[in-house]
């Protein structure tokens, strides 16, 4: 048995149970042109009345986009009445086959699965013959409502009394996907919101800055992030209610001291066996310099945000935030205090170790911390029993006489795991109710860094016209200009770099040739967009794209069908490169008022970029 | 356990979880239909059984028993020997072990009455078209409808009514090519002069009554609207219809939904409009929660054409997919003996051979 059917018997068998029109969804751009072909390979084509029909369409079509006329598959479409859709064809052929379908005029269209939202594309019957999409390089089942999107389009109202979603077994499809997208409800959709520079630029030109936290909650991605912290919110209460029998008793925070004195009671159980090559004192304090522990140093106090050991000597080391904000690395041999009090730390994998949100909090409490504080007694003994422990713990401790002891040890888990939760609810229902206006500080501070922001977040005179450029990646793109990177080019250069920006597909594709000026300005523009990394994602600067942008635009003499030759990049790509390079372009010319050079460039290169194909749609 | 039961009790776990098993365990595994999952999974076996037979246990102990009324009737002594507590608590056999319902499965002629063209009829709005528009004379509107319901419409209707009124309208779609389709469409309908058309580098008609741009064009004049700089007239602005609107969840661009939402100037109604959702209702409450009206959500779920699924064998034969001849709704959905039939002998014959 073939691992799929073949296009051809699969159009026939549509045709043989009236299921056409029929759109056909396939894996791949190559698996539609295949279908092409087999189709083509097969001769039998359709009724001439029918042919001429296609035909008519096309020609009337092809008044208001030339390039229908010159496409190597209209002959194809015209005598089989069947055609293939997806991104690498122009738009105006897409819209060609869109209004022969529309009309009725096609049997089948291979179309790929992007053809998903957005086009008016119906037709009888869909066929699915997958079960997962390529999604930025991975394959992930379809979800729910992208399964009801594609079937969706089956059945047309006013032209058929009932639709058909037809699946047909292949090596990609999974059964069980496409069942439960059929039968199941879609999945609710969740707020994607993220903070753009151009978006803060644009905010703090029209409102004042305390006025921004209001309107980001606005946002639906707020709205959805309040709903999670009530419902946590009302977590909260209940753990509040289970933590009333565990209220204060012979001490206070009965927890914390039976935390510690139970800490201290194991650790020197284990001291018993393990040797070490630090001073004992050093290890018994080791335990406790754990994030979050206010310690004393010779020159003031710190709050331990990690604990690691040294590269070479392994020694134990400490990385300590001192008040003011300095993060600075100590041994802990240094520590000269251990304090009795621990602070909230959101640990964090990399530098500063803890969240944003979480030093700022550090900070203003380390600020706030009363002079004296109580030392954590630690006791250092190298061998001994664990009643010999207890017993020389009662010299620092309480506990092992407390009248309170057994309730203590019995409760003191429950206890302690309650707490915990508490504690970590609180820590997330502050992290949804100002995460974003935190996302919205870090942006600021990297605004003000470059000098688009005055330090009371006031537009400078950079951030004024730089508001302006509201395309991904706006930092690179006005660190360019800021930086004078574009003064004094030529168009085509300029279109090849915007080019190289613009395009964020990795779909390969070949263009040796490339002038000097603009592989050299590339390198430039590289190791700018590296340097920008921590801030933004750098695109993928590809050298191919610039060339055929900078050929396009440098060579007005050029046609269409010479650019496309000249790259293995499909037509439908190259028009969406130069299309976005358009956009990008018309962005540089807004700064007409500040940057007249840039933006006549910019302009030139728009007229030139805008000719055979790229005038046929507005 | 012998690699029988180890067969037997791969083949009762679904298919999600057959490919939870595989992660890390076989290459490209999403490939992979059931059967062939099964078998690429035993043949795994010679390469860390304990980590699969452990990772399956866990697997079977976690799922819940099945719900009362979808499980099965186990025949007795089914369940495979030497698994202990874990046999009694699997899932559903989905492929094997039914007793098939009473109601018999419909037949291919069944299945496929009734193609055909219905006679050209005149075109009378639908009760939620009709709710649609009555309530956005006051409020916000969201639609969300299935697919090819005829929400265009709606937006046409709503777009008369305003610029009737002297209000102007900007019709917002998430793509270039939509945008052109509707700008040709809507030329056709309104005349010429009535609709202009906004790209990032293009403008045709900027004093139209009824505009036409993807929604980062919106949203960016909304920006330069805010900071007083603007060519376009807001003041008039009387509705925001927003095509496609699920593009809200998209991961790139949904961002900017929301900004042209939170922007939108208060006197303007706005009009979403998108295929279903899963949660319609909680984007109707975000709306109403920052805009000056509470906002109206129409929602239903029944398709205009009803739809049919099938299935259709390589070697060009037919069957329905489901024992209804309609698509059922909800979990445990049947599939038609003849699919199921067809389907394992697909399985079988496009194995690899061992
Ligand atoms: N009340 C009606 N009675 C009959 N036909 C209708 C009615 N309303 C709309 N239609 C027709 O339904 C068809 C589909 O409509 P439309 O394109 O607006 O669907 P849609 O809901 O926008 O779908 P999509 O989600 O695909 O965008 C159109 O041909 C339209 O003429
Ligand atoms: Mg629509």
């Amino acid at each position: 048995m073939p691992p799929s059917i073949h296009p051809f018997d699969l159009v026939a068998a549509l045709r043989h149970k009236h299921l056409t029109p029929a759109i056909v969804f396939l894996t791949s751009r190559r698996a539609c042109d295949d279908a092409m072909q087999a189709i083509q390979r097969s001769q039998v084509t359709l009724p001439p009345q029918r042919q001429h029909a296609i035909s008519l369409v096309l020609k009337e079509l092809s008044t208001q986009y030339p390039s229908i006329a010159e496409h190597p598959l209209l002959q194809t479409v015209e005598r089989y009445g069947v055609a293939a859709h997806h991104a690498g064809h122009l738009p105006s052929w897409k819209i060609a086959i869109e209004e022969l379908m529309r009309q009725g005029y096609l049997d089948a269209v291979f179309a790929t699965t992007t053809l998903a939202a957005g086009v008016d594309f119906p037709a009888r019957t869909v066929v699915l013959t997958q079960s997962s999409v390529r999604k930025t390089r991975e394959f992930t089942d379809l979800t729910i409502s992208e399964v009801q999107q594609l079937a969706g389009r089956a059945g047309r109202r006013g032209k058929d009394f009932v639709g058909f979603a037809i699946v047909t077994p292949s090596p990609y499809i999974d059964i069980d996907v496409i069942t439960k997208g059929l039968t199941g409800h879609p999945e609710p959709i969740d707020s994607q919101f993220v903070i753009a520079y151009p978006m803060v630029l644009n905010l703090l030109k029209a409102h004042p800055l305390d006025h921004i936290q209001g309107i980001l909650a606005r946002s639906f991605a707020q709205f959805q992030l309040n709903r999670r912290a009530e419902a946590l919110e009302a977590k909260q209460d209940a753990v509040h209610k289970q933590m009333e029998p565990y209220g204060p008793r012979v001490c206070t925070d009965w927890i914390t001291q039976w935390q510690i004195f139970d800490l201290a009671r194991k650790q020197k159980a284990q001291r018993a066996h393990i040797r070490r090559r630090e001073p004992p004192e050093l290890m018994a304090r080791w335990q406790f310099l754990t994030p979050g522990r206010v310690v004393g140093l010779p020159k003031g106090r710190g709050v331990v945000l990690r604990q690691y050991r040294s590269r070479g000597e392994r020694c134990p080391m400490v990385t300590v935030l001192r008040p003011g904000g300095h993060v600075t690395e100590c041994p802990a041999a240094m520590i000269t205090h251990l304090y009795d009090r621990t602070l909230e730390v959101e640990e964090a994998r990399e530098f500063p170790w803890c969240t944003v949100d979480s030093l700022g909090h550090l900070i203003e409490e380390l600020s706030e911390l009363p002079t004296r504080i109580p030392n954590l007694p630690i006791l250092v003994q190298e061998e001994a029993e664990e009643t010999e422990i207890t017993l020389t713990l009662n010299d620092e401790f309480p506990c092992p006489t407390c009248p309170s002891r057994l309730p203590c040890q019995k409760d003191h888990a429950t206890a302690l795991r309650l707490r915990q939760e508490l504690q970590r609810h609180t820590k997330t229902i502050q992290a949804h109710r100002t995460g974003l206006w935190h996302r919205f500080q870090e942006r600021t501070e990297v605004l003000q860094r470059y000098g688009y922001l005055t330090s009371t977040c006031h537009l400078t005179e950079d951030g004024e016209w730089a508001r302006l450029i509201r395309i991904d990646p706006s930092l690179l793109i006005t660190e360019l200009i800021r930086t004078e990177a574009f003064s004094g080019i030529e168009p085509q250069i300029l279109a090849g770099i915007m080019a190289s920006i613009a395009h964020d597909d990795d779909r390969p594709g070949s263009f040796p040739r490339i002038s000097h000026g603009l592989a050299s300005l590339l390198g430039q523009v590289r190791k700018l967009a590296q340097s920008l990394a921590p801030h933004e994602d750098p695109p993928l600067l590809r050298a191919d794209v610039a060339a055929l942008a900078e050929r396009w635009v440098g060579d007005t003499s050029l046609t269409w069908i010479r650019l496309c030759q000249t790259t293995t990049m499909a037509e439908g790509d190259i028009y969406r490169l130069l299309a976005r390079n358009l956009e990008f372009l018309s962005q540089l010319h807004t700064l007409r008022a500040t940057h007249p050079g840039l933006a006549d460039t910019a302009s030139r290169a728009i007229k030139a970029l805008r000719r055979d194909v790229l005038e046929e749609l507005p | 356990m012998t690699t029988d039961e180890l067969e037997k009790l791969l083949t009762k776990l679904p298919v999600s979880q057959l490919h939870m098993l595989a992660r890390g365990r076989i290459h490209r595994h999403f490939r992979l239909g059931k059967r062939r999952l099964v078998e690429a999974l035993l043949g795994h076996v010679s390469v860390n059984r304990g980590g699969l037979e452990s990772d399956l246990q866990a697997l079977i102990q976690q799922s819940p028993p099945p719900s009362q009324e979808s499980r099965p009737r186990q025949k007795p002594g089914s369940a495979p020997a030497g698994v202990g507590r874990a046999g009694n608590k699997q899932r559903a056999p989905s492929e094997a072990g039914h007793a098939e319902p009473a109601v018999p499965a419909s037949d291919l002629s069944a299945f496929l009455d009734g193609i055909g063209v219905p006679p050209p009829q005149p075109l009378v709005p639908d009760a939620w078209q009709e709710e649609a528009l009555g309530h956005l004379a006051t409020t916000d509107v969201i639609v969300s409808v299935p697919t090819g319901s005829g929400k265009t419409y709606v937006a046409i209707e709503a777009a008369k009514r305003a610029i009737e009124a002297d209000r102007t309208v900007i019709y917002t779609s998430p793509l270039k090519a939509l945008s052109n389709t509707k700008f040709t469409e809507l030329s056709k309908l309104f005349g010429a002069d009535q609709v202009g058309i906004l790209t990032g580098d293009r403008r045709d008609n900027p004093h139209a009554p009824l505009l036409i741009m993807t929604t980062e064009i919106l949203r960016n004049l909304l920006y330069d609207a805010a900071s007083g700089e603007i060519d376009v007239r807001l003041d008039t602005l009387g509705l925001v219809i927003m095509d496609e609107s699920q593009y809200i969840a998209d991961p790139e661009r949904g961002v900017v939904w929301e900004e042209t939402i939170i922007f939108c100037p208060a006197q303007a109604r706005l009009l979403l409009l998108s295929a279903s959702i899963g949660n319609p209702q909680e984007i109707a409450a975000w709306l109403t929660s920052i805009r000056p009206t509470p906002c109206h959500l129409v929602q239903h779920h029944r398709r205009s054409v009803p739809l049919r699924a099938g299935y259709l064998h390589p070697n060009g034969k037919l069957a329905p997919l489901f024992r209804s001849v309609g698509i059922p709704h909800g979990h445990g959905a049947l599939l038609h003996p003849e699919t199921k039939r067809l389907f394992a002998q697909y399985e079988d014959a496009t194995l690899p051979s061992r």
